[in-house]
């Protein structure tokens, strides 16, 4: 039973209100903006009325923007196309090393385990810069250059040390004898790792994937320096719209919201084991 | 194709006929405008090749890097005939601008062999060249065997092509007789006035002659047309913002950036009572006209004001007034253009931006890389691009000759061809050419900054200013 008074509830629904249009103004800016035409979003002085529409939407789908200027190609698509590749791959290869050698650091204690951690976790702190024209140089001589599997490797180091570190704290969390106690029933390391260890960290892993995604998804640099033009994620992909002879702010607007269309929806889907993932570390028993 | 219309095109290239009289003539035998189109670029292409071994690299390849630019889109729509020409193959990286220099840094300091040649601009060679990383291009430029006798370097508007050439000794001087040729000039951007002709009339003012009546005329604008500000000029925190129109009045006024000594030491100049003067008025100006939020402001925020209809002009390139004044701008077609010399002598003498083309010199193949690049800065397809597309401004003086192009400029754009003519020949770099040249151009935009938010007073920033460049100057050696 709420016993909390009318003017209590209200203001708190005010309050909460609020919040949520502070929070959410810029998407539903942005929303709006890729629903105008760029004359209507730089009139003077702005309004919030105006005709919708989807030609800022249909140029990004269909590689074609007509203006009155003259026609712009438009290559966003495989930007996008390019940012799932490497991102989905990326998170792919990550999870398939970093799981078991979370696991192996949470379980097994050896010499110079934590030194190797440490060291996964500094390719987190290294400034991309610093590591991109030497790697230019090995990735030429390796014939990695300017492929998506090369890129996916470099990808590692955004990816590799959040799923390690995040899935680490997650098996630690787990208390050992009820993978003991499978191990007595007769089962090998191996099916112990997978049936027992796996499913009780999958909300942690599926955070950490999920973080690790987002962080490849927002990448800028591997791919500018290493990769054509014809390879390049959304982030570098959307400044085509900002050129010499103008600024294509609706077609800006509708590419945001088609670049954080599939992060929003994975977000969402993943949201269960998020918070359930997230919480789940955050307290030691 | 008939004789008849063959001898006519000849009789045009020979300069007979103008492009005017060419489609006239044309059009008297049933041509159509498309169709003379094409033939006068088959038989360009033929004329070309019938001087010079177009064909020496037939079958080989060159990879560009270009930034997204008007300027790429009008060599990318006449790509076929240099393939069809030299019988090479072309790829192309384009990148864009905001991100376009760092690849290109990122490219060349890893001595990457993936490009052959990219878009520079003049400042950036400054890092380049003495780094070693671009050829000196004199190499290809007055070779017979590697360069066709059409080529004609010499048509290369003078200042254009001599702020690209660089002795790399600091504070030498720009296209000096021992200079290398770092870059060879593409399309450029000179600084002067575009303004709202509507507003100007409104407000009953008329050009400024002078760095005051700017500011007054500024200011009379801005009354006269409630919701806008008079003049943009740039004021993010960049090398960029001292370029355009800034350096243009500053240099204008014979203010310099850097003092050679005899012995080539160089020490700072921007706080001589001439600079402090010119400083505190253009500071004023910016507080009184100028855009609310002009410290954040660079070209895209300059131009896109003027096309919204948010500021009555500009000091900054002319070509994005050109822009501004076309394509879905709201203030399109009511743009016009003026040639302005803050002393008043009615001689102007811009700063330039000049898009460039270099080789790098991890090219496997240069001398392939060279008939791609001769052919691009050459003057046919510096006609095709002026003409038919974006190209502007051309960097040779034959295009800025050609009848058709001048018409088409006059038409549309009022006072374009007259404003670029009266302040060509006064047109060229004026910085001095030193490698801390970004540092320092940086930490004066950063001063303009702080004086225009009067957090110093001018005479006082300058000196900072100064004192802080003369101890990096110092530091790296220079001074």
């Amino acid at each position: 039973m709420d016993h909390r008074s009318l003017l209590e509830r209200w203001l708190r629904g005010i309050a909460l209100a609020l919040v949520v249009v502070f929070f959410m103004f810029p998407i539903l800016w942005i929303v709006l903006m890729s629903l105008q035409t760029n004359e209507t979003i730089l009139r003077s002085p702005p309004s919030v009325v105006f005709t919708p529409t989807l030609q800022n939407y249909a140029a990004l789908i269909s590689g074609r923007l007509e203006t009155e200027a003259g026609a712009l190609d438009i290559a966003f698509m495989s930007n996008l196309m390019n940012s799932v590749i490497l991102s989905v791959g990326s998170v792919a290869l990550a999870l398939v090393l970093g799981v078991p050698a979370a696991y192996a650091f949470a379980r097994h204690r050896f010499r110079g385990s934590e030194d190797i951690a440490f060291t996964l976790l500094s390719f987190r702190f290294a400034p991309p810069l610093l590591v991109l024209l030497p790697l230019t140089l090995y990735f030429q001589d390796l014939g990695l250059a300017d492929t998506y599997f090369g890129l996916i490797w470099v990808y590692q180091l955004i990816c590799l040390p959040l799923i390690l570190w995040i899935v680490r704290g997650y098996f630690e969390d787990i208390s050992p004898d009820i993978e003991l106690a499978y191990r007595i029933a007769g089962h090998s390391w191996w099916a112990t790792f997978r049936r027992i260890a796996l499913p009780l960290a999958g909300p942690g892993i599926a955070a950490a994937g999920l973080l690790a995604f987002i962080f490849a998804w927002n990448n800028f640099i591997f791919a500018l320096v290493l990769a054509s033009a014809d390879k390049q994620p959304v982030t570098v992909g959307a400044l085509a719209f900002v050129t010499a002879s103008g600024i294509q702010y609706g077609q800006i607007a509708a590419a945001v919201v088609l670049s954080i269309a599939p992060t929003l929806a994975l977000a969402l889907w993943a949201q269960r084991y998020l918070v359930e993932g997230l919480s789940l570390g955050a307290v030691k028993g | 194709m008939h004789e008849k219309e063959k001898d006519l095109i000849r009789a045009w290239q020979r300069g007979l006929l103008d492009r005017r009289e060419l489609i006239r003539g044309l059009g008297a035998m049933g041509v159509t405008a498309a169709s003379a189109g094409v033939l006068v670029n088959m038989m360009q292409t033929q004329a070309l090749a019938a001087d010079f071994d177009w064909k020496r690299h037939a079958g080989k390849g060159v990879k560009l890097l270009l930034n997204k630019h008007p300027y790429t889109d009008a060599m990318i729509a006449n790509l076929d005939n240099f393939k069809a020409l030299t019988g090479m193959n072309v790829a192309y990286d384009v990148f864009p601008e905001d991100v376009y220099f760092d690849k290109v840094t990122a490219a060349l300091s890893s001595r990457s062999s993936e490009y052959d040649a990219f878009m520079t601009g003049a400042y950036m060679t400054w890092t380049y060249g003495p780094a070693g990383w671009i050829f000196d291009h004199n190499e290809w430029i007055h070779d017979p065997a590697k360069t066709n006798p059409n080529y004609n370097w010499e048509d290369m508007l003078e200042g254009v092509r001599k702020s690209c050439a660089w002795n790399g000794r600091p504070g030498g001087a720009l296209g000096s007789p021992d200079a290398k040729q770092w870059c060879i000039p593409w399309g450029y951007e000179q600084n002067n006035l575009t303004y709202n002709a509507e507003m100007f009339a409104r407000a009953g003012a008329s050009v400024p002659k002078d760095l005051d009546q700017l500011i007054e005329t500024a200011v009379q604008v801005q009354k006269a047309n409630p919701g806008v500000y008079g003049i943009g000029v740039r004021g993010s925190r960049s090398w960029a913002t001292i370029h355009p129109g800034f350096l243009s009045a500053y240099a204008n006024l014979g203010e310099r950036d850097l003092n050679v000594s005899a012995d080539g030491k160089l020490s700072a100049a921007m706080n001589t009572p001439g600079s402090k003067a010119f400083h505190a008025k253009w500071v004023r100006m910016i507080q009184e006209a100028g855009a609310p939020d002009w410290s954040t402001h660079t070209w895209y925020q300059v131009g896109t004001d003027l096309g919204a209809g948010k500021s009555a002009m500009i000091y900054d390139a002319d070509i994005l007034g050109y822009f501004m004044n076309g394509g879905g701008n709201a203030m399109a077609g009511k743009l016009a253009y003026a040639p302005f010399a803050a002393s008043g002598n009615g001689a102007p003498t811009p700063n330039i931006w000049i898009w460039s083309l270099a080789m790098s010199r991890f090219s496997k193949d240069p001398d392939a890389a060279w008939y791609f690049v001769q052919w691009a800065s050459g003057p046919e397809h510096g006609l095709f691009g002026a003409t038919k597309m974006d190209f502007v401004n051309p960097v040779r003086a034959s295009v800025w000759a050609d009848a058709g192009f001048r018409e088409r400029l006059s038409k549309n754009y009022p006072g374009y061809v007259e404003m670029h003519d009266v302040s060509a020949p006064g047109a060229s770099i004026k910085f001095t050419a030193q490698p801390l040249f970004f540092d320092l151009t940086t930490e004066w935009a950063a001063t303009l900054q702080k004086m225009v938010a009067r957090e110093v007073p001018v005479d006082e920033g300058l000196d900072q200013l100064a004192e802080s460049v003369n101890r990096q100057l110092k530091e790296a050696g220079l001074g």
